[in-house]
């Protein structure tokens, strides 16, 4: 802890593909992938694990890059919302209207797709339960259930 | 808010590694398990910003075993792993339950049950249930290791019986009996996450119409969580009817002594820890 | 012009929803321009004091720090939409602790960081004004040179007091509302840089390009063509980027170094330098017959807009506004003040002073109803305007009116007939329910205010459509509804138009997008630029055939000729490319306005929006958590455009109403903000807000595109109050001040027994 700048050499897979980059490695998850590999669909809405804007597949499971340091990443397999482009809950959240600002939109598109991965055919408790770390302003929620019901049954 | 672009991060691959590193540095290290709470910490300036040994991959502590009668979780078991747990489901439900509401999704996949144990929150929700369960922690360090009750680790406020060169490697508690029942309450100022303004845990034995034993913790109302020990034992072979349950719900204040802060004021605090040991206690009896 | 609608009330998904669903779509702050300066406000952390000197030389030794600016790199000093009162870097003295004091621009973010602190301000404190009523007193400290009251003012109609003196009943009350935090997930951000024309160029998540320029230009003292402001998708702004966040001191940045800059806000930043919407205390005396009709209202209303005016005069007239409900009230006297104190800024947000007066006023009626032994639906529905009807300011409403229709479908509805059934479960001894009902009501447009707007049209090669205008992108979906829009009013296929918005370099002025209205003001102007474009086209066509003008029909991105034949558009660019006829048309809308009412800035609105909520909650006794379990929202829509965007507007009011009510809860203390981020500042989540069951009321608006409403606004307004409402009949409790916190309707209910 210098005030100097430290850097590190980090290889993962990111969206499938072997990755190496080189980043402080206090860096989170989210400052990497938004600043150096401009990776920018992960969203940064509060950097304190309150939002879930910044949620990722880390070793497929849902969690906050804002609180992954780049240095725990080393070795695991890292999934953004560029790496589910092919994915149906993208096309059931675009064709449901449970895009207003979008902004939390690819935090609950991975956090949706951690759990139709876990468990396909989720009850709406569970649904809920799954997404009530992601804040959202603009849509009050109610189409972004019926986003998540669409994908379901697809 | 600040970026951690200047610390160095030390990832030891064996838990042997990390003690020999904490040995070496430990003044001036800390230790980053999930991190859900010291990156926030270090970030906004609550914590020192100090170099970091990542123990987040030890395998070795990432364990949850059921042998002679006692559950074992090794420090870096995960909320998730936690809450889906066969044993944990069976024996201890409302362990379960606790590590269920500790945050999010996301946070209960990243975050460790030791990590949550060192972060010493008096709110910490894990706490209550490992209270009434009278866990014990084991600490391990290069000249060996050793057990205490989770109740003398808390010396007070964020002060635990733990030395820079020690890690903190499980957590164990013996299995309840299977003809008790014990209760999780959490009151929080939403049904999303929330820290918890209140929370606690209750278990309960009766047998031929009176209470034979009874445990009730209560966190966020005190320096570390606390045993509402005077409550106990006014509901100790008492019967479980309205007017003991009041009673020995009122009497959780001998043992309290909560303060104001942003989510409640110390007033509150201390009708909700009363109300909710009341809530509880009436559900175990009714049985809903 | 007739038309079928073959687009228009069809629920498109959104065009801009996959890409932002993908992560593709890209905002402010997702922009990393190459050499970039990273900027960091440096601000004052005190809620009042006197700046007696800076010093930034520390800063400026700071490794990577390329600049540090002051009020002395700023030409105006002050800014501001309705008051000039804000300064861009503070000079003489902060009034807040979000206020901006220095900028420190350097090379990375770190850097910028860690040099912030090292700009020495020297302060001598002052005393901190946060009660806006010690604020108002006479021998209060001054935080502007005029004095704390911002705005001040009195309108009567009738005469209350004989009134009161003759009433059956008089119900009397003070109530009080927090300030509220718009917490969108993108918080204020932007990026500036000089484009190949030589223009400073900002690109911020804004609501207003244009206005935006002006401030810049002003306050930089730059002509207009040398800058340029460009709002992409924004996350998130209910009114909360209305005004000005990052624009001037990115333009600043850029300006003096030549370079690009950087600014984003933390989440802390915003909560603390983020305009919220304005606390308030409104006082309120309602007389009533004793058949249940309204014979007059009392209101003395008081906005705390916090250290600057902001768009807090105009907030205040809203208030004034909406005070009396949707109700004819022949004897009014309204006495309003706006106050500046050492709060954070208030401004502008979703409603518009009209939640924190529909609180006092719906709180109100319940309470005659129940002194009168009325049915709470039945007192409103005795009561409420019709179109035709004389508002309270003896404005004669000619727009659509469906507040009637709107509590009918209350009163039919299930959760309201047979509310008792509902109320009756109850799974354990401290849990009660009940049900609650209140009247929504606000303009739309902006009033009395001068608003016109533009929107250009051209036909390109390919026979689609390029829509311009400036409106911005909020979430709220303009770019489907004017896609929808054109693609009926060019007889096209959805797919052929393109929508080009806020660039004040590309698009022509459409004004602010705020008040509900900008899919009014745009749809209107793209009316009339059709209307030329198809004459155009007609005039291009006549040429060519020979045909009489009027003899050709438009559909599905053809021209259909008497002989039968069928020309495509991409034809009929040809032809006008051919004869060198300009494929470029402007239509111009002017929004009709009335004239203000003495004593006022912008009211009456010729145009209102209605609606009301019915809610169903359960109160746990021993908590005082109150959970929302049912919400109906009925909203006169006149004609619904895209009904997906329609009810994902009104369920996210809604929504916003719910934390509003009950939750977000802004702990601040002598002029400190406490609640600084997510976990203390709590909003719903998907687990607090329960199923929403929008109700459209579609009365045609005839001034309006296709009969369409403004709808942006209304769903929120009601919210606080049908909670209380049901609040009070859950548990007889009456609550006279938002947020309800589980805290607060605890001792509430204590303190009654």
């Amino acid at each position: 802890m210098s005030g100097v700048r430290v850097v590190g050499r980090y290889s993962f897979i990111l969206n499938g593909r072997p990755t190496t980059v080189e980043a402080p490695p206090g860096y989170t998850l989210l400052e990497t992938l938004r600043q150096i590999l401009h990776l920018t669909g992960t969203k940064d809405g509060c950097s304190s694990g309150d939002c879930g804007a910044c949620t990722v597949l880390l070793d497929g499971k849902a969690v906050h890059s804002c609180l992954t340091l780049i240095s725990q990443v080393e070795g695991r397999e890292v999934t953004t919302v560029e790496g589910l482009a092919g994915s149906k809950v993208v096309k059931s959240f675009a064709e449901s209207g449970a895009v207003q600002c979008g902004y939390c939109t690819p935090g609950f598109v991975v956090a949706v797709e951690a759990l139709l991965r876990a468990n396909p055919n989720p009850s709406i408790e569970e649904v809920k339960e799954a997404l009530r770390g992601n804040l959202c302003r603009c849509t009050g929620y109610v189409k972004i259930l019926d986003a998540v019901k669409m994908a379901i049954s697809d | 808010m600040v970026s951690l672009y200047d610390i160095q991060v030390f990832t030891p691959r064996t838990l042997e590694e990390a003690l020999e590193l904490l040995d070496k540095m430990g003044g001036r290290t800390k230790i980053i398990a999930g991190g859900t709470d010291l990156i926030i910490q270090m970030r906004h300036g609550l914590a020192p910003r100090r170099d970091l040994i990542n123990i987040y991959g030890l395998r070795e502590l990432r364990y949850i075993r059921e042998e002679h009668g006692m559950v074992r979780i090794g420090a870096l078991t995960t909320f998730s792993e936690i809450a889906a747990s066969e044993p944990i489901q069976k024996h201890v439900p409302f362990l379960a339950e606790a590590a269920n509401t500790i945050g999010s999704i996301q946070i209960m996949n990243k975050a460790t049950i030791g990590g949550n144990l060192v972060n010493a929150s008096p709110a910490a929700d894990s706490l209550p249930p490992l209270y009434v369960l009278d866990a014990s922690v084991k600490i391990v360090g290069r000249k060996g290791e050793r057990t205490v009750s989770i109740e003398r680790f808390y010396k007070g406020y964020k002060k635990m019986d733990i030395a820079p060169d020690e890690i903190l490697a499980e957590i164990s508690f013996k299995i309840p009996d299977t003809d008790g029942r014990g209760l999780f309450f959490k009151h929080g100022l939403r049904l999303g996450d929330a820290i918890s303004v209140v929370n606690g845990a209750v278990w309960m034995r009766r047998r031929e119409g009176v209470i034979e034993d009874v445990k009730i913790s209560l966190g966020a109302v005190a320096p570390t969580v606390v045993r509402a020990r005077r409550s106990e034992e006014i509901l100790k072979g008492a019967k479980p009817d309205d007017e003991n349950l009041r009673q020995a719900a009122r009497a959780v204040i001998h043992d309290i002594s909560p303060i104001d802060d942003v989510r409640g004021s110390a007033g509150y605090r201390a009708e909700m820890a009363v109300n909710y040991v009341y809530m509880a206690l009436k559900r175990l009896v009714m049985g809903r | 012009m007739t038309l079928e609608y073959r687009w228009v009330g069809k629920p498109l998904a959104r065009r801009d929803a996959y890409e932002k669903a993908s992560g593709a779509a890209v905002y402010s702050s997702d922009l990393f321009p190459e050499n970039a300066l990273y900027v960091v406000a440096v601000r004052s952390g005190l809620p009042h004091a006197r700046i007696k000197s800076i010093d930034v030389s520390e800063a400026l030794k700071h490794h990577g720090v390329v600049a540090v600016y002051t009020h002395r790199d700023i030409p105006n000093n002050r800014y501001g939409v309705f008051v000039k009162d804000r300064p861009v870097l503070c000079d003489d003295r902060v009034r807040y602790v979000g206020d901006p004091v220095a900028l420190v621009a350097a090379e990375t973010r770190e850097e910028a960081e860690e040099a912030a602190p090292l700009v020495r301000v020297d302060y001598e404190p002052l005393p901190a004004v946060t009660d806006p009523l010690k604020a108002m007193g006479e021998d209060s400290p001054r935080i502007h040179e005029g004095g704390n009251i911002c705005r001040r003012t009195r309108i009567t109609y009738g005469d209350v007091e004989t009134s009161f003196s003759k009433a059956d009943v008089v119900v009397e009350n003070t109530y009080t509302t927090a300030a509220q935090i718009h917490a969108y997930l993108e918080t204020e951000a932007g990026i500036s840089y000089i484009d190949e024309r030589g223009r400073i160029t900002v690109v911020a998540g804004g609501q207003s390009p244009y206005r935006d320029r002006e401030e810049i230009c002003h306050t930089l003292g730059l002509p207009r063509e040398k800058v340029r402001v460009i709002t992409p998708h924004v996350g998130g702004a209910f009114g909360g980027k209305d005004e000005i966040t990052v624009q001037i001191h990115l333009a600043l940045v850029t300006l003096k170094t030549g370079r690009p800059a950087r600014m984003v806000w933390s989440r802390e930043e915003s909560n603390i330098a983020g305009v919220k919407r304005h606390p308030s205390i409104v006082r309120m005396k309602t007389a009533a017959s004793a058949d249940g009709v309204l014979l007059a209202n009392q209101t003395e209303i008081i906005f705390d807009t916090g250290a600057y005016a902001s768009l807090g005069p105009a907030v205040l007239d809203v208030a004034i506004e909406n005070c009396n409900g949707p109700y004819r009230i022949p004897n009014i006297d309204i006495k309003a003040t706006l106050v500046y104190t050492n709060n954070m800024v208030a401004s502008a947000f979703r409603g518009f002073g009209s939640p924190q007066v529909i609180f006092a006023i719906e709180s109100q009626m319940d309470q005659l109803a129940e002194r009168l032994g009325l049915d709470p639906l039945e007192i409103r529905l005795k009561n409420v305007v019709r179109k035709g009807d004389y508002g309270v300011f003896r404005n004669k409403l000619e727009g659509s009116v469906g507040i009637d229709k709107c509590l009918e479908s209350l009163r039919n509805h299930p959760l309201w007939r047979r509310r008792g059934e509902y109320k009756g479960v109850q799974n354990h001894e401290w849990i009660r329910r009940g049900v609650g009902v209140a009247a929504a009501v606000k303009g739309y447009t902006l009033g009395a205010l001068p608003d016109r707007g533009s929107v250009a049209l051209e036909l390109n090669a390919d026979g689609g459509f390029t829509v311009r205008a400036s409106s911005t992108e909020i979430g709220q979906g303009i770019i489907q509804s004017l896609t929808q829009l054109a693609a009926d009013l060019l007889a096209c296929s959805p797919e052929k138009v393109r929508v080009i918005l806020a660039d004040t370099g590309e698009t022509p002025d459409t004004s602010v997008t705020s008040a509900s209205r900008q899919l009014f003001l745009s749809g209107n102007a793209l009316r009339i630029a059709a209307e030329k474009m198809l004459d155009l086209m007609r005039d291009v066509l006549a040429k060519a055939t020979g045909d009489p003008k009027t003899s050709f029909r438009f559909s599905d991105g053809h021209a259909h000729t008497m002989k039968g034949e069928a020309i495509p558009y991409s034809a009929i660019h040809s032809m006008m490319a051919e004869g060198g006829v300009a494929t470029y048309v402007e239509g111009v809308y002017e929004v009709p306005r009335t004239t203000p009412i003495p004593g006022s800035l912008e009211i009456p609105h010729l145009f209102y929006m209605y609606g009301a909520t019915l809610a169903l909650v359960e109160v746990n006794l021993l908590t005082g958590f109150v959970s929302v379990l049912r919400v109906v929202s009925a909203v006169d829509a006149g004609r619904v455009v895209n009904r997906q965007t329609f009810t994902g507007q009104v369920e996210g009011a809604v929504a916003q109403g719910i934390g509003y009510a009950l939750m977000e809860n802004p702990v601040i203390e002598n002029g400190m903000m406490r609640t600084l981020n997510f976990s203390t500042y709590l909003i719903p989540s998907i687990k607090d807000v329960p199923e929403i069951e929008v109700v459209a009321v579609e009365d045609g608006e005839e001034s309006g595109p296709f009969g369409a409403k403004g709808v942006g606004e209304i769903g929120i307004v009601s919210v606080a109050p049908a909670i209380a409402n049901a609040l009070y009949d859950a548990v007889g409790v009456r609550m006279l001040s938002i947020p309800m916190t589980p805290e607060k309707v605890y001792w509430l209910i204590k303190h009654r027994r």
